[in-house]
């Protein structure tokens, strides 16, 4: 049994299955079914400056009979009164002193704003803090969320006038609306940030009815631009948090966020360098009870790899992720297809025909339909084996080669000394 | 001839020279491809257009260079 606890920056939870700021942790009530359930922490729905919500929210995108392949919401941060999430706050910190009980914050960029929730917060017993500068939608326009957290500037300053106070841990919840997440990032640890996390949602557009050519979601026939999470943007989400981990010009503890739906997702953000996962969109697709699962599968992944904590897991694929200059250019890869599991469907074929490099062969043999791959054409991009339907038919197999290791920055630099 | 032939071909070119003496004395590329001069008492200009074959002068070029 592998110790699942975490401490991110000094916040210590039971595990790091923690779910994010958003719908699911809007109140006392539902994180504390979400602790019972076996959550390790929440971050509380961001608390700050009275706000109104619409109706209605929320969209999804569905892509090949998966439901929510994507999500996108245009709720803003809580809209009830700060004293009754305080004392909600209180009693489930109360009831569950040994889960971690962050508190997401955003107010207008003044110190004084800042100064004045984060004491009220902190006194009725928090574990830390997390600081909204990602909500892409309607706090941006009043110049929160997003809108501060795109500058830099504004996010080190606000950091700063929180660390002048703050008495628990502080991580700096970051958008991807940006082009060079590190850029704030590094931003956030010049203001003191303990920790970071990210991504916050992703600026979108669900879709168009093309009945009624009314936005999707839409309020009364109006629409505006919403933050888009889920499944669909794990890859966006890990590729900056391994940025980020990767970074030399920074080192704190990242919470990584994303599209995060199973044990295994959550695996691979820890791999990269994140010290726990926050969870929203499997949640609300399919409840609390999926950490059930998201706890076992960790545990057993852990121990059939002989680690004893999952804080040993952390970051042990930082260092496997580069610049593509510094990759082998002459690392080769080929297709091999195995004709005996292959059902001829061709897809292969046509992918490599159409769009790809040209390189296998239809032929057949005793009169039955055959596939082969001229190897010598073949440059190991792996798209017959990702549109293959068939599991063991496409195999992508390494081939040792005649020249030395060689990278393109290498290669630039042996070539640089001809330059006239 | 394939792309795979034209780069054999393209290699053992940059093989004959070495072979046969030559040095690498200037290398450009352009938006065409890789330009190789090797010098013995002249200079020849090899045109390497294949991506294959470019790998694998550079991979020469770094055995030239670590002798």
């Amino acid at each position: 049994m592998a110790d699942l606890r975490i401490d991110l920056a000094g916040i210590k939870s039971p595990n790091p299955f923690w779910l994010a700021s958003a719908p699911p942790t809007n109140s006392g009530y539902q994180v504390q079914r979400a602790f019972e359930a076996g959550w390790g922490g929440a971050v509380w729905k961001t608390l700050g400056e009275p706000i109104l919500n619409v109706s209605s929210r929320f969209a999804a995108v569905n892509f090949n009979g998966q439901r929510v392949a994507g999500f996108n919401n245009i709720e803003l941060i809580t809209d009830r009164p700060l004293e009754v999430n305080l004392q909600e706050i209180y009693e489930t910190k109360k009831r569950f002193p040994n889960h971690a009980i962050i508190v997401s914050l955003m107010v207008e960029p003044k110190q004084e704003k800042w100064h004045e929730i984060v004491k009220k917060v902190e006194a009725v017993g928090v574990d830390g803090l997390e600081l909204n500068f990602g909500c892409p939608h309607g706090m941006a326009e009043r110049g929160m969320g997003a809108a501060s957290g795109q500058v830099p500037d504004l996010v080190e300053k606000q950091t700063f006038w929180v660390k002048e106070v703050a008495q628990t841990p502080v991580i700096v919840k970051l958008t991807p609306n940006i082009t060079d997440i590190t850029m704030t990032a590094e931003a956030a640890a010049r203001g003191g940030a303990d920790a970071i996390s990210m991504i916050n949602t992703i600026n979108s557009l669900a879709g168009v009815d093309l009945d009624s050519w009314n936005t999707v979601p839409h309020v009364g026939g109006k629409g505006a631009h919403g933050g888009y999470c889920g499944p669909a943007v794990k890859p966006i989400a890990l590729n900056m948090v391994a940025e980020c981990a990767r970074n030399p010009l920074f080192n704190v503890p990242i919470s990584g966020i994303g599209g995060i739906s199973n044990w295994q997702d959550a695996a691979e953000f820890i791999l990269m360098g994140a010290t726990g996962v926050q969870v929203c969109t499997a949640a609300m697709h399919h409840g609390f009870s999926i950490v059930e699962d998201m706890i076992d599968g960790l545990n057993n992944y852990l121990d059939d790899k002989g680690i004893a904590s999952v804080m040993d897991l952390v970051g042990r694929s930082v260092s496997r992720y580069s610049d593509w200059g510094d990759l082998d250019l002459n690392y080769k890869v080929v297709a091999e297809i195995n004709n005996d599991v292959c059902i001829n469907c061709n897809k292969c074929h046509i992918a490599c025909e159409d769009t790809s490099h040209q390189c296998i062969d239809l032929y057949t043999e005793s009169g039955r339909p055959m596939l082969k791959v001229r190897e010598q054409d073949c440059v190991g991009c792996n798209l017959c084996s990702i549109v293959c339907p068939v599991d063991g038919a496409i195999s992508m197999v390494e081939r040792k080669s005649s020249i030395a290791p060689m990278t393109w920055n290498e290669r630039q630099s042996l070539i640089s000394n001809f330059a006239k | 001839m394939s792309d795979y032939l034209l780069s054999l071909d393209e290699m053992k070119q940059v093989d004959d020279y070495l072979e046969k003496g030559y040095k690498i004395h200037n290398v450009y590329e352009n938006l065409s491809g890789m330009f190789v001069e090797f010098e013995r008492q002249q200079i020849v200009s090899l045109p390497i257009l294949t991506a294959d074959a470019r790998k694998y002068f550079a991979a020469k070029l770094l055995e030239k260079t670590l002798v």
